[in-house]
Parts: C-alpha cells; sequence; structure tokens
C-alpha cells in the first residue's frame, strides 16, 4: 500500500513541492543557523554588545540597523544573540510536549475503559496545579539555566497535546480500516504507529507548532519569577516584555522582536503543515491549485474540486 | 450518560482532594512566605502573626484544619486582604471573570471556527493565507502587546471605545477582544488541520461525488465529525479563560480572578491560591466532562467511560 | 511565494503606519475632561486593608491619611504641626510627653474623639493579639516591646495613658529626637474600641467604618476602586472636594492611557512609565519631585571578598553614580551618602567618590590588580524593571572601571527578600524608603539589631553613635553625630555603597488646584479643588 513508502527521500521530494513548506524549511535552517553561529561566539555584527552613555535608545540608522536600547546596546546584536535561546526553547519545549504528550495521550485513547479515565484525571490534576508555583519550585530545585527551563516549560504545556492525541485516537478506534487492521490481528503497537497516528497527525501538529510560540513568550515570565537567564543574556522573549511599554515612544524595541517571532512562528506553521501532508500519502499536494504529480503513483482521476477550489 | 456524569462527579472528588493536598504541599515548599516583607519584621510579630493564622502550627495539623475547613465549604482567610474571606474574595471575582472568560470564549470560537473551516476549504487560496497570517500573528505577538495596540488604536487614537476600567458593557470590548486573539487563532489553525483530515476521507469523497454541493457537504458532514479536536481543546480552554487571564485583567484594570490568583501568589497568600486553584480545578473537571459528552454526541461510537 | 512576501510588507506597512500616528500624537493637553468637585486618581493596587494599626503599605496608607487625622499632622515642608493635639509639652529630658488634645473634634458618627481613643489605639497596636507589624515603631516606649512581645501581659504597665479626655500621655525608657514624627503616622491614629469590637474583622467596611479626618470612606468595590466623601464636620472645615474616586489600575501603560483621555486627574509613578516619563517631561503638566528613598549596593561583610574593606571602597569607587539619571530617565539623584539630601547629617562629601584610579589602586592593593585573581561574584537583585537596568550598568561598570567580571542573579520577590533575610549574598541590591522625616530612620538600618541589616555588619561604634544621635536633644550636636556615622558606614567601613535617590514623577491636569507633593510620597487631598 501506499503508506508503506514513508521514507525520507520521499517526504522530502513531496515537501520540495509545497513552495510555502520549502521555503520554510530553508528560513528555518538559516534562523538556527544564525542561533547556532551566536552560541559557538561567532561575531556576526560588529558592534557587539557594548553599553555606551552616549547612543541611548537611538532609532533605527545605518549604525544600528534596528536601533539601541536603553543601555546604548545594538538591538540587532541583541537579536542575533537572543534567537540562540528561544529558537533552542521553542523547539525543545515543542519536541517534548510532542513526545510526552503523544504517548500518553496514546495509551489513554487507545486503551480506552478505565486506564483512560485514570489517565486524564492525571491530566486534568496537571492541568489544575498553578503554573507558576510549580515554576518557582523547579527554579528553586534545579536552579537557573537552561535546563530549568526546559523542564518547567515541557512539564506545564504538554497536557494539551495528550488530550488531543486521546480524543483523535478515541474517534478513530472504530474506523473501518483500524477495525479492519484489529480483525486482521496486527499488534495494538502497530495499529496505533500505522493507522492511528497519521491520520491524528493534522491536528498534534497544529499543537506542536503552538507550543513553539508560547513557549519563546512564556520564556520572558519566567525569568520575571527569577528561573530565566541573567542578564546580559537576553532572548526574544525578554526583549519583547522589556520592551513593549516602549510601543509609544520607541517602537523599535518591541517591533523587531515580535517580527522574529512571528516570522519563525509563521515557518513553523507553514512547515507543520507541509510536513503533515508530505507525510499522509493519501494527501493529493497542491501548488497554487496545479496537483502536484506524485513520483510513482498516477493520479486518480477524481477532480479535488472541493480541497483545490480558486 | 447519565451513568457518566455521576461517575465523573464521585471521581471528582479524589481529583480535587489531590489538587488541594499537592497545592497545600506545594505553597508551602516554595520559598518566601506571607510575612516575609519589604521591612523585616521583629520574630515576636511574625510569631503572632504566625500563631493568628496557625501558620505556627506543624505542618500536618494544618494540612488536617485545612481539609476540615474545606469539607464544609470554607476556603479559609486571606492573610493579605485583611477581615476577607476567600468565600468572599472568590463571589466577587468569579463573576467579573466569568463575563470577561466567556465573551473572550465566545468570541474566539466565533472568529476562529469559521475562519479554520474556510481556510481549509478554500485552501490554498489568499483567503487561506490570510488566515494564516492573522492566526500566526496572534500567537506570536504576546497579549500585552495586542492590547496596548487595541488601547492605543481605539481608546487614544480613535476614542471610540473605553481604555480600560470595568463600567458599562462597552468596557468589556476590548479586554474580549484582547483575551480571544490567542485562543481564535488557535482554533483556526486546528479547525483547518481538522477539516482537511476529514475532507480526505473517503465518505466525504464519496459524498461529494453523489452530487452534494460543498457549503452543505462541509456544514452537514464534515464539521460535525472535525469537532472532536475544537471540542477537546475548548474544555481546558474554557475552564482558563472563565477563572480570568491576569495579563488581560491588570492591563485593563479588571477586577477579575485572573489578578486575585497572581496577586496571592506574590504574596503568598496560601488560602487564597488553594481556593482559586480549586475554583479552577472544579471548573476543569465540569468543562472536561462536558467535553467527554460532547464527544459522545458528535461521534456516538465513542466510548467515553 | 509572491502573495506571502506582499502580505508581509503589506502588513508591516500598516503596522509601521499606525504606529507613526500613534507616537505622533505625542503628549497631548486635553482641556474639557474635568468633573467637579471630583478628584480622580490611580492607586495602582489594591490597599490590603484599612485597618490603619495593622496595614503597612503605602497603598493603604494613600487612604488612611485622607481618611483619618493623628496626634500630629506633616507640613507640606515635613514637619510635624499640631493636628487632634492643639499642643504638648516634652517632660523629663525628653523621656515624657504630654499631648493636649483639642475638644472640638468629632467622629463621623457624632461622637467627640476623646485621649481614651488614642490610648486603645496605641495599646492595639502593641497588643500581640492584632499582629501588627509597625509594633516596633512604639518599642522607644517604657514597657512597649514586652508586651508586644508578651513578656508582660498586663498593658496597664505600658507607658501609654489617657490622664483626662483630652489629656494624653506617654513614657518613652530613652529620650528620641525622631519620636514626635511617629505620632503623625497613620499606623498612631486614634481607634473606636466599640466599633471594632462590634465588628471585628469587617470594620472597616464602608457601612461600619468611623473616621476623623477629611474624607470619609463611601464605596469599596475591591481590586477595582475606593470611593472617598468629604466629612461636613471636619474639624478644619470641610474639604473642597466633594469626592475622590481612587481607582486600582494596576498597569502603568493603561493608567497613562485613562489619564490622556481625561479619566484620571493625577497620575504618579505608580501610573507612569519611564517611556511615559520622557515622552511628556516637558508638558506644563509634568512634576519631579525628590524622594526619601535610597538605593544601595549591600556587601556581605562576613564573605570573601568583602570581608576586606579594600575591596569595598574600590566597589564604591568604582561606581559612576551620575550615570543613574541617564539610564533610568526619571531625573534619579545620584547620592554616594546613605543620609539622604534635606535630612539633618547629610553632607556633600559623606561617600566614596567616583575615582576609578583609586578604585584600580585599592583593589591592588587587596591583591587583585586589575581584577585578576578576583573570585567570580554574582550580585542578587529582586526581578523589577528598573532595577534591571540599573544591575546591568554596574556589570559593565565593574568591567570597565575594575575588570571585574559580574555575575547577576535575579529572584522573584519574596524569594529574594527571604534570601537576604537568611542568608545574604555577598554582593545584592536594595533600598529603603523613609518610614519619617529623621535620619534615625536611614541610621538605625545598619545597627547590630536592626532586621533589616542584611550586611552581617555589627559594629559597636556605629551602634553607640547612632544611639548617642537618637537620644541627643541639641540639633546641632545631633546634626555632627549623624554627619560622623554616615561618614563612618558609607567610608570608613565602606558596609554599603549609596547610588542613588529615587523621584516621584507626576502629572497634573491643569485643573486640579492644591495639590502638594512631599519627599515621604504621602498625598493628602484636603486643600485640593478642581477648578475648570
Amino acid at each position: 500500500m501506499s503508506r508503506d513508502k514513508v521514507g525520507f527521500g520521499y517526504v522530502w521530494y513531496r515537501l520540495s513541492n509545497i513552495p510555502t513548506a520549502h521555503c520554510a524549511f530553508w528560513i528555518i535552517m538559516f534562523i538556527c543557523l544564525i542561533a547556532l553561529l551566536s552560541g559557538l561566539h561567532v561575531p556576526l555584527s560588529h558592534y557587539g554588545y557594548a553599553q555606551t552613555t552616549t547612543d541611548l535608545l537611538a532609532a533605527p540608522s545605518w549604525e544600528h540597523p534596528m536601533g539601541t536600547d536603553e543601555l546604548g546596546r545594538d538591538l540587532f546584536s541583541r537579536i542575533v544573540y537572543g534567537s540562540q535561546l528561544s529558537i533552542s526553547i521553542g523547539v525543545t519545549t515543542a519536541l517534548i510536549a510532542f513526545v510526552i504528550g503523544t504517548i500518553y495521550g496514546a495509551i489513554a485513547g487507545f486503551s480506552g475503559g478505565k486506564t483512560d479515565n485514570i489517565l486524564m484525571r492525571g491530566v486534568d490534576i496537571a492541568y489544575a496545579l498553578p503554573d507558576l508555583l510549580v515554576m518557582i519550585l523547579i527554579g528553586v530545585l534545579i536552579g537557573r539555566g537552561t535546563y530549568g527551563i526546559l523542564i518547567s516549560l515541557g512539564l506545564v504545556s504538554w497536557m494539551g497535546t495528550a488530550r488531543l492525541v486521546r480524543a483523535q485516537f478515541l474517534q478513530l478506534q472504530h474506523e473501518e480500516f483500524v477495525e479492519a487492521a484489529r480483525a486482521a490481528g496486527q499488534s495494538g503497537l502497530l495499529i496505533v504507529w500505522k493507522h492511528l497516528l497519521p491520520n491524528a497527525m493534522g491536528p498534534i501538529i497544529v499543537a506542536l507548532t503552538f507550543t513553539v510560540p508560547s513557549a519563546i513568550l512564556s520564556e520572558s515570565t519566567l525569568s520575571f519569577i527569577g528561573l530565566g537567564l541573567s542578564p546580559p543574556a537576553c532572548s526574544w522573549g525578554t526583549l519583547a516584555s522589556d520592551g513593549w511599554r516602549s510601543l509609544r515612544g520607541h517602537p523599535h524595541l518591541i517591533l523587531f522582536p515580535s517580527f522574529f517571532i512571528f516570522l519563525t512562528v509563521l515557518s513553523f506553521n507553514f512547515l507543520g503543515d507541509g510536513l503533515r501532508d508530505a507525510l499522509d500519502p493519501r494527501t493529493r499536494l497542491f501548488n497554487y491549485g496545479k496537483i502536484v504529480q506524485d513520483p510513482e503513483e498516477p493520479l486518480e482521476n477524481a477532480a479535488p474540486a472541493l480541497v483545490a477550489k480558486e | 450518560m447519565l451513568g457518566l456524569i455521576i461517575k465523573r462527579i464521585l471521581l471528582a472528588i479524589p481529583v480535587l482532594w489531590i489538587v488541594a493536598s499537592i497545592t497545600f504541599m506545594l505553597v508551602r515548599i516554595v520559598p518566601g512566605g506571607p510575612f516575609e516583607g519589604d521591612k523585616a519584621l521583629p520574630p515576636e510579630i511574625v510569631a503572632n502573626l504566625k500563631a493568628k493564622y496557625h501558620l505556627d502550627k506543624p505542618v500536618h495539623e494544618q494540612y488536617f484544619l485545612y481539609m476540615d475547613r474545606l469539607v464544609h465549604g470554607d476556603l479559609g482567610l486571606s492573610y493579605k486582604y485583611i477581615g476577607r474571606t476567600v468565600n468572599d474574595i472568590l463571589a466577587d471575582a468569579f463573576p467579573v471573570s466569568l463575563q470577561l472568560g466567556g465573551a473572550g470564549l465566545l468570541l474566539a470560537i466565533c472568529i476562529g471556527v469559521p475562519l479554520g473551516t474556510i481556510a481549509a476549504v478554500r485552501r490554498g487560496s489568499g483567503a487561506d493565507f490570510a488566515a494564516m497570517f492573522l492566526s500566526t500573528a496572534g500567537i506570536s505577538v504576546p497579549s500585552f502587546v495586542i492590547g496596548a495596540l487595541l488601547i492605543f488604536t481605539f481608546g487614544i487614537w480613535l476614542k471610540i471605545l473605553p481604555v480600560a476600567l470595568w463600567e458599562s458593557p462597552r468596557h468589556l470590548i476590548l479586554p474580549a477582544l484582547t483575551l480571544a486573539v490567542s485562543p481564535a487563532a488557535y482554533l483556526a489553525r486546528l479547525t483547518r488541520a481538522s477539516v482537511l483530515e476529514i475532507l480526505e476521507k473517503d465518505w466525504v469523497r464519496t459524498a461529494r461525488s453523489k452530487g452534494l454541493s460543498t457549503d452543505k457537504t462541509v456544514v452537514k458532514h464534515v464539521l460535525r465529525n472535525a469537532l472532536v479536536p475544537i471540542a477537546t481543546v475548548l474544555g481546558p480552554l474554557t475552564a482558563i479563560l472563565v477563572t480570568g487571564s491576569f495579563v488581560v485583567e491588570f492591563m485593563y484594570a479588571i477586577p477579575g480572578m485572573g489578578r486575585f490568583f497572581i496577586t496571592a501568589v506574590g504574596n503568598r497568600d496560601y488560602d487564597l491560591i488553594m481556593g482559586t486553584t480549586l475554583v479552577f480545578a472544579v471548573l476543569l473537571i465540569v468543562s472536561n466532562t462536558i467535553v467527554d459528552i460532547v464527544y459522545v454526541i458528535l461521534d456516538p461510537r465513542m466510548q467515553v467511560t | 511565494m509572491n502573495s506571502k512576501r506582499k502580505t508581509i510588507h503589506h502588513s508591516l506597512i500598516a503596522v509601521l503606519t499606525l504606529f507613526a500616528a500613534v507616537t505622533l500624537t505625542s503628549c497631548n493637553v486635553a482641556k474639557h475632561g474635568a468633573i467637579p468637585g471630583t478628584l480622580r486618581i490611580n492607586v495602582g493596587t489594591e490597599p490590603p486593608g484599612l485597618d490603619w494599626q495593622v496595614e503597612t503599605d503605602s497603598t493603604s496608607f494613600d487612604v488612611v491619611s485622607n481618611l483619618m487625622t493623628g496626634l500630629t499632622q506633616y507640613t507640606p515642608e515635613l514637619t510635624a504641626a499640631p493636628a487632634c493635639a492643639k499642643s504638648w509639652d516634652v517632660l523629663d529630658g525628653g523621656k515624657t510627653y504630654v499631648f493636649h488634645l483639642r475638644n472640638d473634634i468629632y467622629w463621623t458618627d457624632g461622637k467627640k474623639l476623646v485621649a481614651k481613643d488614642f490610648e486603645y489605639a496605641w495599646k492595639r497596636l502593641l497588643n500581640p493579639a492584632s499582629g501588627a507589624q509597625y509594633a516596633y515603631f512604639l518599642y522607644p516606649i517604657v514597657n512597649a516591646f514586652e508586651y508586644n512581645s508578651k513578656k508582660v501581659t498586663d498593658p496597664n504597665l505600658v507607658g501609654i495613658k489617657a490622664l483626662d479626655d483630652f489629656t494624653f500621655e506617654v513614657k518613652l525608657t530613652k529620650p528620641a529626637a525622631y519620636f514626635i514624627y511617629l505620632t503623625a503616622f497613620c499606623p498612631c491614629c486614634p481607634s473606636r474600641q466599640d466599633v471594632i469590637e462590634k465588628w471585628g474583622r469587617r470594620w472597616t467596611d464602608p457601612e461600619h467604618i468611623i473616621t476623623n479626618g477629611p474624607f470619609m470612606l463611601k464605596h469599596w468595590e475591591h481590586e477595582y476602586k475606593i470611593v472617598l466623601e468629604a466629612n461636613p464636620k471636619y474639624f478644619e472645615g470641610r474639604p473642597k472636594l466633594d469626592q475622590i474616586n481612587m481607582f486600582m489600575v494596576p498597569e502603568q501603560a493603561t493608567a497613562f492611557a485613562l489619564y490622556e483621555n481625561d479619566e484620571l486627574d493625577f497620575v504618579d509613578n505608580r501610573s507612569f512609565s519611564t517611556p511615559d516619563v520622557e515622552r511628556c517631561k516637558d508638558s506644563p503638566e509634568y512634576h519631579n519631585v525628590p524622594l526619601l528613598r535610597n538605593n544601595y549596593i549591600g556587601f556581605n561583610v562576613t564573605k570573601p571578598p568583602f570581608t576586606d574593606v579594600r575591596v569595598r571602597r574600590a566597589i564604591s569607587k568604582a561606581i559612576d553614580r551620575n550615570v543613574f539619571p541617564l539610564i533610568l530617565r526619571r531625573k534619579e539623584r545620584p547620592t554616594s551618602s546613605w543620609i539622604p539630601k534635606p535630612l539633618v547629617g547629610y553632607s556633600p562629601t559623606t561617600g566614596e567618590q567616583f575615582d576609578p584610579e583609586g578604585a584600580k589602586k585599592l583593589l591592588a592593593e587587596a591583591g587583585y590588580p586589575g581584577g585578576k585573581g578576583f573570585p567570580p561574584m554574582t550580585m542578587l537583585y529582586p526581578n523589577r524593571d528598573d532595577v534591571k537596568t540599573v544591575v546591568e550598568e554596574l556589570q559593565d561598570q565593574m568591567q570597565k572601571n575594575l575588570g571585574i567580571s559580574l555575575g547577576l542573579q535575579n529572584q522573584e520577590w519574596k524569594v529574594y527578600l527571604q534570601t537576604l533575610h537568611r542568608d545574604p549574598p555577598p554582593l545584592f541590591r536594595a533600598n529603603w524608603g523613609a518610614d519619617y522625616p529623621d535620619p534615625e530612620t536611614f541610621a538605625n538600618l545598619f545597627t547590630t539589631f536592626n532586621g533589616n541589616n542584611t550586611t552581617e555588619w555589627k559594629d559597636k561604634k556605629y551602634d553607640a553613635l547612632v544611639e548617642q544621635a537618637g537620644t541627643e536633644q541639641n540639633p546641632e550636636k545631633r546634626r555632627k553625630l549623624y554627619e560622623q556615622a554616615d561618614h563612618y558606614l558609607c567610608n570608613d567601613q565602606c558596609v554599603i555603597a549609596p547610588t542613588y535617590l529615587a523621584t516621584q514623577n507626576a502629572m497634573v491636569k491643569p485643573w486640579v488646584k492644591g495639590l502638594k507633593f512631599n519627599a515621604l510620597d504621602i498625598q493628602f487631598y484636603k486643600e485640593v479643588s478642581i477648578e475648570p
């Protein structure tokens, strides 16, 4: 069956035929590269992080393309530097939430009955505990630094994914193809992996991509409760939350960090959508209304009027 | 269905008990106490204060005292708002958050679900891209920036809506909008993804090939089946919105529960933290139970226990 | 691709236009927003309560200061002027105070104010059962400490007594030059035993509370607003305002937007973010008032390398204090002394002056030439916007001026307080606001027994100097003693490095008349009127 063809090359081929996803992929790669280089202390901007008392809160100019902050530091350099933490936090938290949430939700949704009920009450409890206190406590136990941030953000963001996966599984359990697989004596794990998970992927990917911005932004809350970064280190989240009151006087302080968060999240959204389509061979791909021909399979004759209008 | 509801009510008791117990321990483990002030107090005075609120007793005794009161519906005394019981505070604040959160939730659904459906049906079109941009902006711009932009635009610049405060129904518009932006964005993306999944299903293609019109198919068959993930996120979302968002309540000076909760955490107002957490937990359990019932209505084959 | 780029482009242009439009409408002066007889202000947060013996925070005092009048009251110049007491005698070389009360003051329920109301209130402040935090204010009184700490159980042994209806006597254990200021302080305002006993914890509700000041509590919507109403029977005459609406708008930007839209008549620091201060500092509505609130860098003198006074002095010398007003942008006043400017004991030469060369030399003498070998050091600070800017600046200055690389650690407010009080780190940032306009409130902080002395510095010489200054009755001698103590603290021992004094930044609508500011940051509205 066509579903067995999920190989890297195949997915990549399909992905590169979705221009938005393809473009998003390279934008993400580029941002990751910048983050990596700044992490390795490669000087990407000759302004560096020097403080001055002469160029405070300068507007964007040729000298400082994104302006300077209240201590005279070049905002462009700060954003480059901040990408390191923000990108790694966004991606890692999303992955943690994805792994924990999917496994947890899959167990609950696939088992059903008592197991499901107990596991879901567990999710209720995890949801109900005040995040803020949990984070303060983690900050005290683990101490500051990247691990503390990752653990606390991961711990408070997996529940949504778990609930989504469980609901999808409960619904899909009774689809014909699952029943058929069951009747054919396929093992539970195989059914989950081959039939349930691929069909539940759409909402899961949305949840995954939405964890990225919320993690990037929540990181600034963490530094508020003393768990985040130590100055002068910065991240996009802290830049945005430090700068927003200057919205009227010095809009560049909030505009640029927000824009980069936006760009990153947008790219993840497009990539996520593209990945979902690329992973699921049933989906025909649409490149501005033109149907992308699958390399190995002749196109079915059914006209995709419903999905590819305009 | 009735069995499900009764079962959930019975299960709610141990869940609430666990939440209460963990939170009880949590507030006491977290460093900083309610009487740790700007200016340090002589130990004599701290001892007096602790005695007044039974904080001088061993933790297990405090726990039994608290649980005993809780069983009788007494959520305790606030340390910060002197002379007020937690019950009083929540009775004042919850209705405010309920109105605001209800309005925000309604807006989020009314914006998010249609936007997502259109984006899915007109996949790849300009409308789809516009929806994608809007929802991405909605989730990646922090809500305080969105709030500030709305205040400046409609309050100061155009002067057509009140800047803040909680006086008339008109004062509800901007905060509810601010509150709705990010859930609406999330719902839009989720609806789109979920509708697309369903559109790919064989039976939809069949329905279509039998000559049913697009709009009719979408409304009648697709949306109904696509609603499961939406209902799923609406469960916790309802509880979160209705118990108040502290950013929006701070921003617009609205006396809701979110504000009380954050202030309580900052002040280590133990009983008030416990009270707000328990109210949230109850709402969460109720809305998640409703969601499970909705599953059965949407798709009678789903087996929820 | 194309359409995506275009959309980005369009939305960017739209956003930029919006910003431009909003930015250009800078500080505009509106004309017609006044409500005659009503003052609308922002107190920022909910006062935790209005029980003036129990409360400790500035918001509660903002309200109580306008509801109640004590034995004395502050003039705008911060001297204690007669109020409920028309005069007082200081006897026994400063150890006994006898207050003579006016006989024409009535509570809002028509009852006459008597000395018993003061006796009850002060004993209530000291009663351990009240759990009042400011009880320690009255510790100079005979047996006050003993009663509050349950060593004495009989309240009659405390040196507080109503001799008759209009005479109130207080006996101190030793003379205290600053004692008279305490009588103007909110927790020392009189209280009504019958009211408090009748209503219990709810006596401060608008329907129960009985007050004697210029305004009465009319309405209280929690976490939203408090409404005060003029007291027609106020003994100095009915105030000019009919009503004060005190809103609780926690977000500065929002509160300032309300001011701009004429929905508030007066805003201060609580509603005035730094970008807004910058935008409006040339407006005729703008006011800047220096406050008695000093910010300092503290050293834990028991933790190396700060056990060495040369290291402490080097750091204090390496701080360029003139930068603070530039980066904080609220017209802060740099200071090198601990006792701030208008108070007796202040001297401009006290404290280490900025001298990077001298600082380097001292550091080299201590064994760290050019910062070499200096142990890794982390400075603790609480998480607040302006504090972060300050410590980042200090971090930079230490690197530039001494070659020391300083780590920074922020903590959530309560955690920070706990750390400071239990195990003070080697280096921390803190501040202190005056409780009353006397150097004692500052000097006392670093004495051995002060619970807020987090430097772990215990010095008998300093204790003796401060004690002597506190009991000294001759003003000139007293000034010299405080000067000496301050020099010892900031130069000789260099236990702290004071940095700058905070300021109050306010905007007042042109129709608000008679509003006066003071350095203690307490607002009195009895003289204010609205004249559109």
